[in-house]
């Protein structure tokens, strides 16, 4: 149409004639469906503020405002930014007002113009949520929440406004709870058992949305039931063979977060037989490419934490053989498909942040997902492990994209790496060939994404390991001074990785080694570790200092220089308040200090840790008995020198009628070492 | 096995006249022959699937269709199913594309240029899947006889029957019915399909080699 006839009828649109009004909106509703460009330049032309108005006005007729409201809809269904624009003039609480007054008084749901008005605000809302651009509340109005699940039983073009919207709109866990106390998850089952696909498919996606990661809510839906049937039971029967694609897909995703949640055991027959089987289909060769990458990703998610399930799917269907094809088709032989119009149409779960509408990121989003599932399958099994080891070229894609530019795929590779380093056998061998230590140190050294160097810290943990070859090279790299200053990282679980590879580091190694580790820490540092809120860190520094007193020379060595600061760490964590475990691991590095020649003095010469040995010897608690006695035992060992002299002073203090007393303990182990140590004394 | 046993065999299935009837009803009603469907109902004492009211809007929608009246169809659909030419960017193209189509053929040349220009160049720049379908039916407009060219299955009406078939599919889908197509022609494309497989194992088996007249041929 010329520029005339469309200048006219915007003018209409703000004519106080609400005929002549009509009848412009029904011109501009002809005009943008249908045409992305029509609906940018309705938007440009700031006509939505008009739109807006006539919907707030209180004494406009209703099938006006139903005609705004499929306007507006339609312009919703456009870009992303129309939907985004649509937002930014304040569209939403307009909606949710003209929603709200629908349902209380007025036309309600009992006539039929109100209807179809509701029809269309609901429309209207659930193509706005799914361009993803609204932006969620905290929290929901729990009265818009109650009228929404109100909306959602009947009829099905409401059923299925409600449902998107639900599943796009929930994204926090307090949301994920509010929604289940207002009625979703009744709603949910009921919309499951709709005779209408167009109705279960967003269900799904809302009851996928409500579940993740979310144990209370994932146990509520798991037990709802809806004409007789209980939810997982529906969900499994939506995953049959017979249903449309997008379904299967989406019903074995919402049982696969129902599992991850706790809700569903893993020898659950619908998780482990039909669940697993089916994303394993999905991910053939014959499937789309977006089919096999969210179903690679769930399977993926799936497996990551049993054993069980990790074991059956790798013998399921070739899936390590099917895993393979995924780096095949990435591989820059292969020639970009070209974009077809799609077959079936694609309806990925709200939670999957994946877009496939460029064709140039899928080989990227394949890789990501293979190796992401070989990370899963490998957690656990050495003869899995070895399986995917020998996939042809796996190794090299996993260093390559140890280097590739893309985060996630950095991720996944590091992941793969991650299990796969939980194998000795591979540490020795395939490692060694490929070099892996390398890019692993570029990552920990430059990346900025702390999840990514949390795994990456693991898995050098592992290459750390003493009977690892790679370990020489990594010392090379600086790692001692790299790894003291993760130490100092607030994230907890890179704290604990740094402190367990250096400790690792530190067993049997050389002279210089520990030296490096003492002088790169600090004694400082080590106060401020063994301080540390988090047992796990403390443990591993007294493992750490424990490594790095063993043999006699480095302990004497070591005591020498830090021997003050050293005895004022193990006295802290003595008087400390900490469980067993932790003042075992003291009394065991006491030990070792006692083994060595000059070192022994720093005991001898401190009364006050004497009489904690002793307090320890008598202490209802055998582990921690049989420490302190193997110290004393230590302390008082004949053949060295000053032997006699140490032996008279504990005698003095006592100790030699304690040992005494103690030969009437039932524990065999403790009666051993306290033998043997009153076989010491002259 | 030879064709007269494989007829025998054949012979025994026995379909309900009861089943022949719903397959005939449900062909009637999704293609939207009301009046027919009335009197099946009558004759065959079997109740239609759905109210027949409601097969009006599409029986005339393909009216105007059959009359070479796209526009009209688009304006129908659009103000009884507001969502379907947003949703269904193909079949929108697809009857645009009749639009053209049907001007080119009425010799009117300029406002068929036009047409192209205003509604249907962004779609091809956005959409590089149907720039290829946009350009044989723009190049209609070189050849003084496009029926004879090399594009002129797009004059055929046949191509007027494809849209009209996909625009009926996607009123049932808005309509919230399960299936778009009708049951026997799912039938005849499960015989054709399976003809297909057992051709492609070289199977050697009396073939249908005529579906309307049930004909069928020796194996070769």
């Amino acid at each position: 149409m010329d520029v005339e006839h469309s200048r006219a009828y915007i003018d209409q649109l703000y004519s106080n004639d609400s005929q002549k009004c009509f009848q412009a909106v029904s011109e501009l509703k002809f005009a943008v469906i249908g045409s992305v460009r029509e609906k940018g330049s309705i938007i440009e032309q700031g006509v939505v503020v008009r739109l807006l108005q006539i919907l707030r006005a209180p004494d406009l007729d209703v099938l006006l405002k139903t005609e705004v409201a499929t306007v507006l809809n339609s312009l919703a269904k456009g870009l992303p930014e129309h939907a985004s624009a649509l937002v930014q003039a304040g569209i939403l609480p307009v909606l949710w007002e003209q929603l709200d007054a629908c349902t209380g008084g007025g036309g309600g749901g009992s006539s039929s113009s109100g209807g179809v008005y509701t029809q269309m605000l609901l429309c209207c809302l659930r193509s706005i949520y799914r361009h993803g651009c609204a932006p969620p509340p905290p929290a929901w109005d729990h009265k818009l929440l109650s009228t929404l699940i109100h909306h959602g039983y009947h009829p099905p073009s409401n059923q299925e406004c409600v449902a998107n919207i639900l599943a796009h709109a929930c994204k926090t866990c307090e949301q994920q709870q509010q929604l289940v106390e207002a009625g979703g998850a009744d709603l949910v089952a009921c919309m499951l058992c709709s005779p209408v696909t167009r109705v279960q498919l967003p269900a799904l996606h809302c009851l996928t949305a409500m579940c993740y990661n979310n144990e209370r809510v994932s146990n509520v839906m798991a037990t709802k039931s809806y004409g007789g049937k209980a939810v997982p039971d529906l969900l499994a029967g939506l995953m049959a063979r017979d249903r449309p694609r997008e379904m299967q897909l989406a019903a074995a995703t919402a049982l696969t977060f129902l599992h991850r949640a706790g809700a569903l055991s893993a020898d659950d027959p619908k998780i482990i037989y039909k669940t697993l089987q089916c994303l394993v289909r999905f991910c053939r060769r014959d499937r789309e490419v977006w089919e096999r990458v969210e179903a690679g990703n769930t399977l993926a998610y799936l497996t990551e934490r049993s054993i069980h399930l990790q074991r059956t799917a790798a013998m399921t269907d070739h899936l390590i053989l099917t895993m393979n094809d995924y780096l095949k088709d990435t591989t820059p032989s292969t020639p970009p498909p070209t974009p077809t119009p799609a077959t079936h149409p694609i309806s990925v779960s709200p939670i999957s942040c994946r877009q496939y509408d460029n064709p140039s990121t899928w080989p990227e989003l394949m890789l990501e997902a293979a190796l992401k599932v070989y990370a899963s399958l490998g957690a656990n099994d050495e003869d899995i492990r070895q399986r995917v080891i020998k996939t042809d070229g796996l190794m090299n894609t996993i260093v390559a994209s140890l280097s590739a530019a893309s985060p996630p795929v950095q991720l996944a590779a590091v992941r793969c790496l991650h299990s796969l380093s939980r194998s000795v056998q591979t540490l020795r061998t395939t490692f060694q060939d490929h070099m892996v230590w390398r890019p692993l140190m570029t990552v920990l050294k430059t990346s900025t994404n702390e999840e990514l160097v949390a795994v990456s810290s693991s898995t050098l943990c592992n290459l750390l390991l003493e009977f690892s070859p790679s370990k020489e090279h990594i010392l090379d790299q600086g790692a001692v001074e790299f790894l003291c200053g993760l130490t100092r990282r607030p994230h907890p679980g890179l704290r604990l990785n740094a402190v367990w590879a250096l400790m690792n580091m530190a067993f049997q190694a050389e002279h210089r080694v520990k030296m490096s580790i003492l002088h790169h820490l600090g004694t400082d540092q080590i106060f401020r570790l063994l301080s540390d809120t988090d047992v796990h860190i403390l443990m591993k520094t007294l493992g750490l200092l424990r490594n790095l007193l063993s043999t006699k020379a480095h302990i004497d060595q070591i005591m020498q220089n830090h021997g003050k600061e050293i005895m004022q760490a193990i006295i802290l964590i003595l008087e400390g308040e900490h469980c067993a475990e932790v003042k075992e691991q003291a009394l065991c590095i006491l030990a070792n200090i006692a083994d060595g020649d000059v070192a022994k003095a720093a005991i001898m010469s401190n009364e006050d840790v004497l009489k904690k040995l002793m307090n320890y010897m008598v202490i209802p608690n055998v582990k921690l008995q049989i420490a302190a006695t193997f110290c004393i035992s230590n302390l008082i060992w004949n053949v060295e020198e000053g032997a006699a002299e140490r032996q008279n002073k504990l005698r003095e203090m006592g100790v030699y009628k304690l040992l005494q007393n103690l030969m009437t303990t039932t524990d065999t182990g403790l009666f051993d070492k306290v033998k043997t140590a009153l076989q010491q004394f002259h | 096995m030879d064709t007269s046993e494989w007829l025998e065999e054949t012979g025994k299935m026995h379909i309900h006249r009861a089943d022949m009837n719903r397959l005939i009803m449900n062909y009637l009603v999704m293609e939207g022959f009301k009046e027919a469907a009335e009197k099946f109902s009558v004759e065959a004492n079997i109740k239609p699937p759905m109210d027949l009211d409601q097969l009006d809007e599409r029986i005339r929608i393909r009216s105007a269709i059959q009359n070479g009246q796209f526009q009209e169809a688009m304006r129908m659909v659009t103000a009884l199913h507001p969502e379907i030419l947003d949703d269904n960017s193909q079949l929108y193209f697809h009857l645009q594309q009749q639009v053209l189509i049907e001007l080119i053929r009425e010799g009117r040349v300029e406002e068929a240029v036009v047409y192209a220009q205003d509604h249907l160049a962004e779609r091809g720049q956005r959409d590089p899947s149907i720039l290829n379908e946009l350009e044989r039916t723009l190049a209609l407009l070189a050849f003084d006889q496009p029926d004879s060219s090399p594009f002129g299955d797009l004059l055929h009406p046949s191509h007027r029957q494809k849209v009209a078939s996909e625009l009926n599919a996607a009123i049932l889908r808005a309509q919230n019915q399960e299936e778009t197509t009708p049951l026997l022609a799912e039938l005849l494309k499960l015989l054709l399909w399976a003809q297909d497989e057992l051709n492609k194992k070289k199977v050697q088996y009396p073939v249908m080699s005529d579906l309307l007249k049930g004909q069928i041929d020796e194996p070769k």
